[in-house]
């Protein structure tokens, strides 16, 4: 037998070389690729089966053979990875081939929508937090003692004349006010005393400013040396951060029977401002001018509660000393607040669960 | 109140001059809130004082005339056809729109012609002025009426004048006159006030008695009672002016006695009545409490029974008044009175009130009684009436009784600087509250540099403390003088659970539910449209004693009827994909409980959360799926884990009235049930008129434990694995009982278990269904190897099928 020369097994490398890539080209995916591959390159593979014949080469030409052997295992290494290459590529490409309608609506995401007076009323209170105010609370049917009696209005007081209330029984009543929450709070705790008290109320009035449910944010202070002008600082407080805008506020005389002096709050009407001034306030929310203002009807000003410095009368019913203690108390409506900040034009909206209002905010 | 402006001034020597809307503003300012400011004359123009200087007879028409007026002393005559009967003769004055006149109603007058003659304008009534009721002829100046020729005519009849709407402090019993009115505006404004003419010395009888004795039983009831008797009198209309300011300030006006009384009555607030004292028969005036029982009626025609209460004037034993509130019908003047007992009394504030109110009775008498009215000014005003009355031709007799046994003095008020100041917040200069107390015709009994020692005036019964004198110095230095300040936090707020109201609130908001707030009462009917048995303490509602409508007549039990009237609302607007829930009080009666002191007689107010669910759910194009029992459960679990952070179990019931029983089911914590869920009762929703499927849930807030912050529990660090498993059961066994049984073992490789399916088919065996679980397995400490878990897997299974009653398949 005679012995193969080198050019015959360097041909025959070549021709495998050939061979692979007819096999690897019409492939598509990695597996038959990888199978290919070790049908030439593994250890049972075509090469290997070749370099059998190595032994019978002349010595001197191995090297020659060697090397070819290397540089057909080498190219078809090379060719494996381009294919896969060329493989990663094209599906790439075919991905990045779709598109879609992206003004389709989207897919909704739990909307739910915090009620408008919820809203504010939690903001409220964050607002009074700041100022160490904490929050309570009493019934909505409560005593006429509570509601009225121990806030200076005995039975016969003219004064009950500007609350017109819903009774339940002789003694007991639908709170008009959150006031008889002070009570409350007074006689359970000592002071220093710093409560707000947000809760229903109802009186028999129904038009389009009232209706015979509403909100009402009372705010109670009572401790050593506080003064008509700490009232007012708390109230300015609250006022503008509330309305995210330098408002003023205006106190002028009113009579309440259970603070004295008594005060109407007038806030700086939110929705305006003097030709000259602010053009809007923090959120960027344009701002009318002031005489073409149907809100405060160009006076500048709208009212949002009252309030006044507790009278000696009601401490009395609680066993406070009112020479040791002052205090001050005001109310005021959510709704109003609400109104104000977000333009709602009927206080009936509130209450009828329409899902077209609620929706809104 | 209603207070006329000019009217106002001329009881006002002003320091300065201002115009209404000033006056307004100052008296808003001091906190006498000017609601309202009309002007009175607005209402018509171009009507002006003409003269009549002839008439004769229209050509064409019977009842026609031709007037000739003129605006002027020797001025130009115009003839204007008129067609009243009451044309009055040469020389007395009418009132004459002119061409290019308007009148109320808006209408512009031309030149027309009237029936052939063309009539420069009209000769106008008081009904086309709208000043007046008298549609019988035009309006007649008095003859001695002093307006000038060509004058506006709102000058002649006493509209030329500002109406301010004032919102009076119930307080302030002192301003329901324009006298008193007028010291505020001194007060706030300076100068001084001037009081009315009450000299009748011409018209009084020196000699003449009044012929009654008064007597008052109770003095702590009528202060003050002051008898003047007037006689002659001619009962006539009042004069125009004094009849149109009581029409301007809302009083019909009725003759010149009824019309002078309540006159002085808005002048200087004090109420008056008039007797025909030809009625009276016994010479005596009594003022006493009524019998118990006794009968009265007054002059509206209404027959009342008293009680001791009661305050009564009566002639000898006879009642004919009711005090301060109204006068009988027996005594009352009427046109052909021609001599009268006029009454001025100081009857106490709190009785009238009693009286009226339980009587129904309000009038502007009785409104200022319950006020205060001040004692002094009895007699003032008794006089002040008889001179008006004087001038109208009655003789006034010489002699006045006045009953006054304890003239009422108010006590003096000390007030202390350093107590203004703390209470203001503020420093006033040292001479500022003695000013302004002054002002307000307080004595200063005595002033140190410390405190001033102060006598209020008799009229004003609200300043009997230091607080009201300090509220009066500051309401007339003015609030806008007190700077703001922020308080000083002497001690940190006190701790606070976090309201479970609003943490559910969020929680249902973040889930997707949208929250509705409804009102606290609601309609009977809502209530029992929930069909509830009697004894469910939800059955039976609070009824509010005077409801405004029957829709706001009984308190909620339930929060549900409100949303179920929401869901409704909301379909018929074509929203019917609702989402809603409420987060509120209901209130359930409860025997009074004497333990509770004060509180005794107070509802069971309860804090419930409640969601309805219509329609469809929210889905990105047309919504295609609609909720189920089993979205309201999720919404229920929600809302739940959010205050208790505690697993919850749910199991069948068929016991609530408002669902379905077959859909429903009971949400239950540590054991205890916390609240239902399931689908609206079809006759519940079929009475709001619903069309389709409402599913609902509803949770008892104070039922819920409170959850502790949340613990972190530690991450695995091994991989875990799990086994399915598929199990026929008969299909009364819940799903939820293979948990049951997995977590009676307690084995520390098992994880949880989880429905993959709940398979119900025709093939299977009749009354059974097929369930697919899925147990995960998972130890701390290893990866879990195939035996490891084969083997608790296996010991599981065989517990599930033996406790199940199950198959394995
Ligand atoms: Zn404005």
């Amino acid at each position: 037998m005679s012995s193969p020369d080198s050019s015959s097994l360097i041909a025959q490398l070549d021709a495998l070389a050939a061979q692979f890539e007819a096999a690897v080209a019409p492939l598509v995916d990695e597996q038959s690729i990888r199978a290919v591959q070790a049908q030439f390159l593994g250890k049972k593979g075509r090469v290997s089966e070749l370099m059998k014949e190595l032994p019978k080469v002349p010595p001197a030409e191995r090297p020659a053979v060697g090397a070819a052997t290397n540089r057909v295992k080498q190219a078809i290494e090379t060719r494996v990875e381009s294919k896969l290459q060329e493989l990663a590529s094209a599906a790439l490409a075919a991905d990045l081939a779709r598109s879609i309608d992206v003004s389709l609506p989207a897919r909704p995401a739990p909307a739910g929508h915090m009620h408008v007076l919820t809203q504010v009323r939690l903001e409220s209170i964050a607002i009074f937090a700041e100022l160490g105010f904490a929050v309570a609370s009493g019934p909505q049917i409560d005593t006429d003692w509570h509601t009225f009696e121990a806030l200076a209005m005995p039975k016969d007081h003219p004064a009950r004349d500007m609350q017109d209330t819903f009774y339940i029984a002789d003694d007991v009543v639908l709170r008009t006010h959150t006031s008889p929450v002070q009570i409350r709070t007074m006689l359970n705790q000592a002071p220093p005393i710093r409560i707000i008290a947000p809760g229903h109320v109802y009186r028999r009035d129904d038009d389009p400013t009232h209706s015979p449910m509403f909100t009402q944010l009372e705010c109670l202070l009572v401790d050593e040396g506080i003064s008509f002008a700490d009232l007012k600082g708390v109230l300015l407080h609250y006022v503008r951060r509330f309305f995210a805008r330098d408002l003023a506020i205006r106190l002028r005389p009113s009579y309440f029977p259970f603070v004295e002096p008594g005060a109407e709050v007038d806030m700086e009407c939110s929705f305006c401002a003097l030709p000259g001034a602010a053009t809007a306030n923090a959120w960027g929310q344009p701002l009318i001018r002031r005489d073409e203002c149907r809100v405060c009807k160009g006076t500048g000003w709208v009212e949002i509660g009252g309030a006044g410095m507790v009278d000696p009368e009601v401490f009395a019913h609680v066993g406070i000393d009112s020479e040791k203690y002052t205090g001050f108390a005001f109310g005021m409506g959510i709704e109003r607040m609400a109104m104000l900040r977000h333009g709602i034009s009927d206080i009936k909206y509130y209450y009828e669960g329409d899902l077209r209002f609620l929706r809104q905010f | 109140m209603k207070i006329l402006w000019n009217w106002l001034l001329e009881y006002c020597d002003l320091d300065r001059a201002m115009t209404a809307e000033q006056g307004a503003a100052a008296l808003t300012k001091a906190g006498l809130e000017v609601e309202g400011l009309t002007d009175l004359g607005a209402g018509f123009s171009g009507v002006v004082v003409a003269e009549v200087v002839s008439k004769k007879p229209h050509p064409s028409a019977d009842k026609l005339n031709i007037v000739s007026v003129i605006t002027a002393r020797g001025g130009e005559v115009t003839e204007v056809v008129c067609g009243a009967p009451n044309v009055p003769a040469p020389g007395r004055k009418v009132l004459w729109a002119q061409i290019g006149a308007t009148l109320p109603g808006g209408m512009t007058l031309a030149a027309k012609p009237v029936k052939g003659v063309v009539s420069p304008g009209m000769l106008c009534s008081e009904v086309e002025l709208a000043i007046g009721d008298d549609d019988d002829g035009i309006i007649v100046l008095a003859e001695s009426d002093t307006t000038p020729l060509g004058a506006p005519a709102q000058v002649a009849v006493g509209v030329d004048d500002w109406m301010f709407e004032i919102k009076a402090p119930a307080n302030r019993g002192d301003i329901l006159g324009h006298v008193g009115m007028a010291r505020e505006l001194v007060s706030i404004v300076g100068g001084r006030v001037v009081l009315p003419n009450v000299d009748a010395s011409a018209f009084t009888d020196v000699d003449a008695k009044v012929g009654f004795a008064v007597e008052i039983a109770d003095a702590t009831r009528c202060e003050r009672y002051v008898a003047r008797r007037i006689r002659g009198l001619a009962v006539a209309p009042a004069p125009r002016k004094m009849r149109q300011r009581l029409r301007n300030v809302g009083v019909r006006p009725i003759n010149n006695l009824v019309d002078v009384t309540n006159y002085v009555m808005f002048e200087l607030g004090q109420p008056l009545h008039a007797f025909d004292a030809a009625k009276l028969q016994h010479g005596k005036i009594v003022v006493r409490n009524a019998v118990a029982g006794s009968k009265f009626t007054t002059l509206d025609s209404v027959e009342r029974t008293l009680v001791a209460d009661d305050l009564l004037i009566c002639d000898g034993a006879t009642p004919v008044a009711l005090a301060g509130v109204m006068g009988g019908l027996d005594s009352e003047v009427t046109s052909t009175t021609t001599d009268v007992l006029l009454e001025s009394a100081g009857f106490t504030a709190l009785g009238v009130r009693r009286t009226g109110r339980r009587l129904g009775l309000h009038s502007e008498a009785s409104h200022r009684f319950e006020r205060n009215v001040d004692p002094a000014m009895a007699e003032f005003a008794s006089a002040r009436a008889a001179f008006l009355l004087g001038q109208m031709g009655g003789q006034i007799a010489g002699e006045v009784v006045d009953a006054n046994p304890a003239p009422r003095k108010l006590a003096p008020v000390v007030l202390r600087h350093a107590r203004l100041h703390a209470i203001a917040g503020a420093t006033f200069a040292a001479d500022t509250a003695e000013r302004i107390l002054r002002q307000l015709g307080c004595t200063i009994e005595a002033s140190t540099a410390a405190e001033l020692t102060v006598t209020p005036p008799t009229h004003r019964f609200d300043l009997g403390r230091e607080i009201d004198l300090i509220e009066e110095v500051l309401r007339l230095g003015g609030y806008d003088a007190v700077p703001d300040t922020i308080p000083r936090l002497r001690q940190a707020p006190a701790l606070q659970a976090p309201d479970r109201q609003d943490v559910v609130r969020h929680a249902l908001v973040q889930a997707g539910l949208s929250e509705a707030i409804t009102f606290g009462f609601t309609s009977e009917t809502r209530v029992q449209s929930l069909g509830l048995p009697p004894d469910d303490r939800r059955a039976t509602s609070i009824p509010l004693k005077n409801p405004m409508s029957l829709d706001q007549a009984v308190m909620r039990t339930s929060l549900l009827p409100n949303l179920l009237g929401a869901v409704a609302r909301n379909a018929s607007f074509g929203e019917h994909d609702c989402a809603l829930f409420e987060v509120g009080s209901v209130f359930l009666a409860r025997p009074r409980d004497p333990s509770l002191g004060r509180d005794a007689g107070l509802a069971d107010e309860q804090h419930m959360v409640v969601g309805v669910l219509s329609g469809k759910r929210p889905a990105q194009l047309a919504a295609t799926t609609a909720w189920d029992v089993f979205d309201a459960k999720g919404f229920a679990e929600r809302a739940i884990e959010a205050v208790s952070n505690a697993p919850v179990v749910s199991r069948a019931t068929a016991t609530v009235p408002y669902l379905h029983p077959g859909l429903a089911g009971e949400l239950m914590v540590n054991g205890l049930v916390v609240g239902h869920f399931g689908e609206v009762h079809p006759a519940v929703r079929a009475k709001f008129g619903i069309d389709g499927p409402v599913f609902a849930f509803e949770i008892a807030l104070a039922a819920l434990p409170s959850a502790a912050p949340r613990q972190m529990t530690s991450i695995a660090k091994f991989p875990g694995t799990s086994r399915d498993i598929s199990l026929l059961v008969d299909n009364s066994v819940p799903a939820s009982r293979a948990a049951e049984v997995v977590a009676a073992q307690a084995h520390p490789l098992v994880q949880s278990i989880r429905v993959l399916e709940e398979f119900r088919d025709a093939k299977l065996p009749p009354g059974t269904k097929s369930m697919l679980y899925s147990i995960s397995y998972r130890a701390a400490d290893r990866t879990l190897t195939d035996a490891d878990v084969e083997t608790v897997h296996t010991a599981l299974v065989k517990q599930l099928v033996q406790e199940l009653g199950a198959q394995q398949r």
